[in-house]
């Protein structure tokens, strides 16, 4: 059931069910009201009628015609509607053709039936009782119906016994009133039900639209267009917003303690590592020098894999968008320093507007890395090219140096390959460069610059322009 | 010349003060943040090794502490963090290099000479001054061509005065140069030193300003 899977889907879907509910119940209530209305009316006519045949009937069971009057419907010919009066002295009917024939109609059995008989009571109102009429008599009125007539009869006690008046009218009169009375009003309830269904329609457009701004805000957190969710939010919302902050900044810690633990680690790692290498160079300790080498080993393990494991988690939401251009001066002049013995000019040619989508530790480590490489290297120039590209921007670093052949491109890039024996670092800077670069979906090319030397290319995610 | 360590590790401060005294460097050793930055702050190093993870005060508010008290002497960072967004932190805060834990001892010697070398105004790695000759990487003299052995005051006398050749260098200066903070000072040492270095290079060489200190001269001028 996907509708069920969506609050949209689920409001839309109980309010649907409830207005159609609603709605039944109404239209059953409706009908069954009209029903009593037309049949009330219609044992109006016919009780008033019968009251005026009632007159007709003599203490002692006589009928006089001449004392007969019709009323309303009664009085029109061809109307439909009629009567009859049958005692135990004859029997007189209405001069219109009429089927009613009340002992047909009312078959012998019914008397039986208990009062409440769902066949005697099932359009309600006044059915099998006994009430007095105004002249005196008391009369047990009955309603029966046959397949095209509706009936009403009073039976009246006389001193000869007892006689049955009796009045119709066609059923379609009380169906036709009825139904008159309910075609508007079901298509006002139906007109009713698509209203209340649009209305609903628009309310949950209303009062789910805080919903999709929130999914756009966070759309934005993990574009790292921003870094919390700081939109204003509709009361119901701002505890879920406050908790989703409160997570992330949970990550930004967690993140934080990690790169703390581990610089930890590489401070309790590398102090004693540096003694020990201090010691061993001490005449006599390492003759050989084969200690020191395993001393650099070690260097670079923890190196590399402390470096790994205090890169950004991968897929961590929310990478933030960072100015390119500042970064890489700051780099710049921490290598001219840490270079200064080689006075290396730095050509720097990247647009000040150039942003990336990644970690911002994470692109020291990468453009530190590299550019330290390259001022190893180079006899004494190193170019910082940067470009967008689609939706990558490309960081160029050539030097003038030797440059590496094909085959020790490819090594170099694989951890703990020591391509300098003569220079200082253990060959694990260009590697992790390559991994964090991968890491933020980006990538590390080595290839051979047009000055000479090696070009470094690493592209990393623009970040996308608001 | 003298040299501030500031290292919380013992073992390896140790191990640190005697490789750079047998480099012929003096040497003060502050175990901690607060007394690195108050030996900084109050006397007259050549330059400063500073660890940047200190008890009681954190290596980078130390180097802070001293450039917003306009210290300007050299400063290298010696840290077992090795990211580079530290390293940038590390030059913003002030500092003039920056090596990672573990290094070999000559990189550091190399890297401290270049310091006080560059710091003195000296752009190329050989300074001389008639036939004297130096060598401010390897901390080597030489006098026509030969090696010139000294011993370490010497050295550090010397090695003081031709980085400002041809300047008068006070007395005091050079005395800062000379002793580790907790050795006592002779007053009359510094004489004894100067003609002893005068036997060697020849008494021109070295001229006596006096009430104010001594001048190492190419003798032409």
């Amino acid at each position: 059931m996907r509708a069920l899977n969506s609050i949209r889907g689920r409001l839309l879907l109980s309010g649907m069910l409830f207005t159609a509910v609603a709605v039944v119940i109404a239209s059953l209530t409706v009908t069954s009201a009209l029903d009593r209305f037309a049949r009330r009316s219609v044992d109006a006519s016919l009780e008033a009628q019968i009251a005026l045949l009632s007159k007709a009937v003599g203490a002692d069971g006589t009928l006089t015609r001449d004392r007969i009057e019709s009323v309303g419907p009664f009085a029109r010919p061809g109307s439909g509607w009629a009567w009859t009066i049958t005692g135990p002295t004859g029997k007189l009917q209405s001069p219109t053709v009429t089927p009613l024939d009340p002992k047909a109609a009312l078959p012998p059995e019914r008397r039986d039936r208990p009062k409440g008989d769902p066949r005697g009571s099932d359009a309600g109102g006044p059915r099998d009782d006994d009430r007095r009429g105004r002249d005196g008599h008391r009369r047990r009125f009955r309603s029966g119906e046959t397949e095209t007539f509706y009936f009403r009869s009073a039976g009246i006690d006389t001193t000869t016994g007892p006689v049955t008046v009796t009045a119709g009218a066609p059923r379609y009169v009380r169906d036709r009133m009825r139904e008159q009375a309910l075609k508007p009003l079901l298509l006002s309830l139906a007109v009713l039900g698509v209203g209340l269904l649009l209305a609903m329609i628009a309310q949950l457009e209303l009062g789910l639209r805080p919903l999709r701004r929130l999914a756009q805000s966070l759309a934005r957190v993990r574009a790292g267009e921003q870094s919390r969710v700081t939109d204003p939010q509709p009361s119901e919302l701002t505890a879920v917003v406050t908790e989703l902050n409160v997570l992330l900044d949970h990550n930004e810690e967690a993140l934080a303690k990690a790169r703390a633990h581990v610089s930890n680690l590489a401070h309790g790692l590398k102090t004693p590592l540096a003694t020990l290498s201090l010691r061993l160079a001490e005449p006599g300790r390492d003759p050989g020098g084969s200690l020191a080498t395993l001393i650099a080993q070690i260097d670079g393990a923890i190196g590399h894999h402390l470096g790994r494991a205090r890169a950004a988690s991968p897929g961590a939401p929310g990478q933030p968008s960072i100015p390119l251009r500042p970064r890489l001066d700051d780099l710049v002049v921490a290598l001219s320093r840490i270079h200064a013995a080689k006075a290396i000019g730095f050509t720097l040619d990247v647009p000040a507007d150039l942003q990336v989508n990644c970690d911002p530790q994470d692109l020291d480590e990468m453009a530190g890395n590299l550019l330290d490489n390259a001022c190893k290297w180079a006899a004494g120039a190193v170019q910082i090219t940067a470009r967008k590209d689609g939706r990558l921007v490309v960081l160029t670093i050539d030097d003038d140096g030797p440059g590496l052949s094909e085959a020790a491109a490819v090594a170099a890039l694989v951890p703990g390959q020591r391509l300098d024996e003569q220079q200082q670092g253990h060959g694990f800077g260009l590697s992790i460069a390559r991994e964090l670069a991968e890491l933020h979906d980006g990538s590390l090319v080595l290839t051979r610059s047009p000055q000479g030397g090696l070009r470094v290319i690493l592209s990393l995610p623009a970040s996308v322009q608001p | 010349m003298r040299i501030l360590l500031v290292e919380d590790d013992g073992p390896l401060a140790e191990s640190l003060a005697k490789a750079l005294r047998n480099e012929q460097f003096a040497v003060d050793v502050a175990a901690d943040g607060e007394t690195g930055a108050h030996l900084g702050a109050s006397e007259t190093y050549a330059a400063a090794i500073l660890d940047l993870g200190l008890p009681k005060q954190d290596g980078l508010s130390v180097l802070k502490s001293w450039r917003e008290q306009g210290r300007v002497l050299p400063v290298l960072i010696l840290t077992a963090r090795y990211g580079w967004s530290e390293k940038v932190e590390g030059f913003k805060a002030g500092a003039d290099d920056y090596l990672t834990k573990p290094f070999r001892i000559e990189e550091l010697v190399m890297r401290i000479r270049a310091l006080v070398r560059r710091s003195a105004g000296h752009a190329g790695p050989r300074i001389a001054c008639g036939r004297l000759n130096y060598d401010a990487q390897l901390g080597g003299f030489e006098f026509d061509g030969m090696p010139l052995r000294l011993t370490s005051f010497e050295w550090r006398v010397l090695s003081c005065l031709i980085l400002r050749k041809e300047n008068v260098v006070e007395r005091m200066d050079i005395l800062e140069q000379l002793y580790e903070g907790d050795a006592s000072v002779d007053s009359n040492s510094l004489e004894v030193i100067v003609g002893r270095l005068r036997r060697k290079i020849g008494h021109a060489m070295i001229e006596t300003v006096r009430g104010r200190g001594y001048r190492l001269t190419a003798g032409e001028a």
